[in-house]
C-alpha cells in the first residue's frame, strides 16, 4: 500500500507539473480580468505542492505489514485483464462491425473467460446481449447504436 | 399559496400515465441497480441516462430521480442478505440487518427498511415543498462571490469527510476540478488542454468519466473478488412483530429528522446521516451492549435517514444548483444533458417542470413501498444470478451508455481509461467522491471566481467584504482544520465514495 501511494503521488506530481507548464501557455490575465490560464495554473500549482507533501507524508508513515499486497492472485488478475481487454476490443470493433457483432464477440469471449461454463446459458445470453439489446435500444428506445460495414 | 398551486399542477402532471410509467420504470431500474453487486447508484444512474434521451425533460428527470432513490433502497437488500452494501449508504445496515437475517428475521429487516424509507422519503419531500421555494428566492440574491464560497464549502465538506488522508482528498478534488477545465474556455473561447484533439473541444464527458470511475472501477473490483455467500432467511414474513414495531417507531422519526437536515447541507454525502442515526440509536438505547446482535432499530433508523437524506439532498440541487454527493452530481449532469440548469432560476423559468419533478418524488416513494414489500423475495432471487452474467451485462450497458451520448467511440475509451484509474485508486484507498464533485463543480466554480474578480477588478478582498462569503469561507477552513485534527472513522471513510 505504501509503495502504491508513493507511486501514485509521483504520478500525480508529474501530471500536475505538466499541467502547470501547459497553463503558462494561456493568458493569466487579460483586459477583462483573470484569463483562461488563471484558474488551471493555481489549481495545478496547489496539486503539485500537495502531491509532494503526500509523498513526504507517505514516506514518513509506518511501513506496511508484511502480508499486505495490492496485487491480486493469478486467476483474479486474468479476470480483471479479460474485462479490460474485451472492452478495448469492443471499442475498437464497434464502429466497424456494429453493435450486434461486437457484442456477440465481447460477450462470447468474456463470459467463458470469467468462468461461465454452461454453453446453453452462454449462447442465450450472447444472443440477448447482441440482437436483443440492439432491438430494444435501437428500435424501441431510439438510442443510435452503430450498424457496421456488413449492414448488421 | 402560489407554491401550493404549483405543487397541485405538478402533481397532476406527475400523475399522467406516461410519467407514472417513467417513475415505475425508474424505481424498478433503481432497485435493480442497488441490488446488483458491482453497480452503485452513481454508475447506475449514469449508465441509464441514455435510455432517457428520447423522453421529454420532465419524464427523463422523473425516471432518473426514481433510479436514484430506488437504488438507495435496493442497496439494503444486499446489506441484509449478503452483508455487502449494494450502495455506500447501506454500509451501516449490514451491522444489524445481516445479524437479523442470520436469526431468520431478514424479511422483517427488509420490511422495516421499506416502511422507514417510505416515511422518511415522504416527510422529506413534504419538507422540501416547504423550504424549496423560499430557499430558491434567497439564492436569487446570491452573487458570484457567494456562489463561489458556497461551492467551495461543499467541496471542503466532501473532501474533509473522505479518505484516510486529507491531503489525498484535496488532491482528488483538485484533480477533478482540473479535468473539468479540459475543452474550450467558456468565457474567452480559448481551447485548453486539448492538444489539438477535436474530441476534447467539448471537454471530457462527465458521464463517461463517472461511469469509468464508479461503474468500470467497481466491475473490475468485483471481477477480482467475485464470490459471495447469500444467507438463507425467512423473507415471507416482511411485517415486523409488535415488539419490533415498538422499537422502530422512534428510530424512524429520528432518522427522518437527521436525514432531512443533513440533506440540506451541500457536500455531506449519504453516509453521514446513516452513521449519525445509528450512533444516536445506540446512545439513547437502554441496552446499547446488544447493538451488533441484530436490533431492528439499528436498521430502521439508518434506512429511514438514508431515504430522507436522498429526497432532502434534492433541495441544494434544485435551489442552489449544488450537488451533495456523486450520485446527485450525476443527476445534475442529467439535468444539463436534458437542457435544464438546476438552480434558483429553474423555479422561476420552469416552475411546472420543477414541481412535477418534486411531486413525482411522492409518487416514487409510494411505488417503492408497493414494489418492495411484496416483491422482496423476487429481488433477493436476483442475487442468485451468477456474477459473470451481471458483470458482462453491466459492461455492455456501460458501453452503450458511453457511446450513445455523442455516438462516439472516443467516449468508450475515456470510460475505459478512467475505469482503470478508478480501479487502481480504489485499491489504493484514494477517495473518488471529491474528484467527481470537483468534476461537476469545476466550470461553475471557475466562472463564479473569474466573474467575482472581474467585478472587483482583480481584488480578492471581494470575498472578505460580504457577510455570507465570510461565513462560508470560515466554515470551509473550519471543516478542513477539523478534518485534519480528527480524521473520519475508518468505516465512514471506506463508505464515503457513493
Amino acid at each position: 500500500m505504501k509503495r502504491g501511494w508513493i507511486v501514485a503521488s509521483i504520478a500525480f506530481l508529474a501530471l500536475f507539473c505538466v499541467t502547470v507548464w501547459e497553463s503558462t501557455s494561456y493568458a493569466l490575465l487579460d483586459e477583462l480580468g483573470p484569463g483562461p490560464g488563471f484558474f488551471p495554473l493555481w489549481l495545478a500549482a496547489i496539486g503539485a505542492v500537495l502531491s509532494a507533501l503526500l509523498i513526504l507524508e507517505t514516506a514518513r508513515g509506518p511501513a506496511d505489514p508484511p502480508e499486505a499486497t495490492l496485487v491480486p492472485d493469478r486467476e483474479a488478475t486474468f479476470r480483471v485483464l479479460a474485462v479490460i481487454v474485451m472492452m478495448g476490443v469492443g471499442a475498437a470493433l464497434l464502429e466497424w462491425l456494429g453493435w450486434r457483432l461486437t457484442a456477440l464477440i465481447v460477450t462470447g469471449a468474456l463470459l467463458p473467460a470469467l468462468g461461465a461454463r454452461s454453453p446453453i446459458a452462454i449462447g442465450l445470453f450472447v444472443l440477448a446481449a447482441s440482437f436483443g439489446v440492439f432491438h430494444i435500444f435501437y428500435y424501441w428506445l431510439k438510442v443510435p447504436l452503430p450498424i457496421g460495414t456488413f449492414g448488421i | 399559496m402560489e407554491t401550493l398551486d404549483h405543487l397541485m399542477a405538478g402533481l397532476a402532471a406527475a400523475l399522467t400515465l406516461q410519467n407514472l410509467a417513467f417513475a415505475l420504470a425508474g424505481c424498478i431500474f433503481g432497485t435493480l441497480v442497488g441490488v446488483l453487486p458491482g453497480v452503485g447508484p452513481s454508475a447506475g444512474t449514469a449508465i441509464l441516462i441514455p435510455i432517457t434521451f428520447n423522453l421529454d425533460p420532465a419524464g427523463a428527470i422523473i425516471m432518473l430521480s426514481a433510479i436514484y432513490y430506488g437504488a438507495m433502497y435496493g442497496g439494503t437488500i444486499t446489506s441484509v442478505l449478503l452483508n455487502v452494501p449494494g450502495e455506500a449508504a447501506s454500509v451501516i445496515t449490514c451491522i444489524e440487518g445481516y445479524q437479523m437475517a442470520r436469526k431468520g428475521r431478514g424479511g422483517a429487516a427488509l420490511g422495516i427498511a421499506a416502511i422507514g424509507s417510505f416515511i422518511g422519503g415522504t416527510v422529506a419531500v413534504l419538507a422540501l415543498v416547504v423550504v424549496a421555494a423560499p430557499l430558491a428566492a434567497l439564492a436569487l440574491k446570491f452573487g458570484p462571490p457567494e456562489f463561489f464560497a458556497l461551492m467551495l464549502f461543499g467541496l471542503c465538506l466532501v473532501t474533509g469527510l473522505a479518505g484516510r488522508s486529507l491531503i489525498a482528498g484535496i488532491l482528488m478534488t483538485v484533480g477533478g476540478l482540473l479535468i473539468s477545465l479540459i475543452g474550450i474556455d467558456p468565457t474567452r473561447g480559448v481551447p485548453r488542454f486539448t492538444w489539438g484533439m477535436p474530441e476534447l473541444y467539448d471537454g471530457l464527458g462527465f458521464i463517461p468519466v463517472v461511469m469509468g470511475l464508479f461503474g468500470i472501477g467497481e466491475i473490475l473490483s468485483t471481477a477480482e473478488k467475485p464470490y459471495r455467500e447469500i444467507v438463507r432467511t425467512n423473507l415471507r414474513d416482511v411485517m415486523p412483530s409488535k415488539e419490533e414495531w415498538k422499537a422502530s417507531v422512534g428510530a424512524i422519526w429520528r432518522g427522518t429528522g437527521i436525514g432531512f437536515f443533513l440533506g440540506l447541507i451541500p457536500g455531506v454525502g449519504a453516509i453521514i446521516p446513516t452513521f449519525m442515526s445509528y450512533i444516536l440509536e445506540k446512545r439513547i438505547s437502554k441496552h446499547p451492549e446488544k447493538f451488533g446482535t441484530g436490533l431492528i432499530e439499528g436498521v430502521a433508523g439508518p434506512e429511514t435517514a438514508n431515504n430522507s437524506y436522498a429526497n432532502a439532498a434534492m433541495v441544494p440541487l434544485l435551489t442552489l444548483g449544488i450537488p451533495s454527493s456523486p450520485t446527485i452530481a450525476v443527476l445534475m449532469g442529467a439535468f444539463i444533458v436534458n437542457g435544464l440548469t438546476p438552480g434558483p432560476f429553474l423555479f422561476t423559468e420552469k416552475p411546472i417542470l420543477v414541481w412535477t419533478i418534486i411531486a413525482s418524488f411522492f409518487i416514487g416513494n409510494v411505488i417503492l413501498l408497493i414494489l418492495n414489500l411484496p416483491l422482496v423475495g423476487l429481488w433477493a432471487k436476483i442475487l442468485e444470478i451468477p456474477y459473470q452474467y451481471i458483470c458482462v451485462g453491466t459492461v455492455l450497458f456501460c458501453m452503450i451508455g458511453a457511446y450513445s451520448i455523442n455516438s462516439s467511440v472516443f467516449d468508450i475509451w475515456v470510460m475505459l481509461g478512467f475505469g482503470v484509474v478508478g480501479y487502481l485508486l480504489r485499491k489504493l484507498d484514494f477517495p473518488l467522491a471529491p474528484a467527481v464533485l470537483g468534476l461537476i463543480l469545476g466550470p461553475p466554480l471557475e466562472k463564479s471566481l473569474r466573474t467575482s474578480l472581474e467585478m472587483s477588478a482583480g481584488d480578492f478582498s471581494i470575498f472578505l467584504s460580504r457577510p455570507i462569503t465570510i461565513v462560508l469561507l470560515v466554515l470551509s477552513v473550519g471543516v478542513l482544520v477539523v478534518s485534519a485534527l480528527n480524521p473520519a472513522p475508518a468505516q465512514l471513510r471506506e463508505a464515503s465514495d457513493d
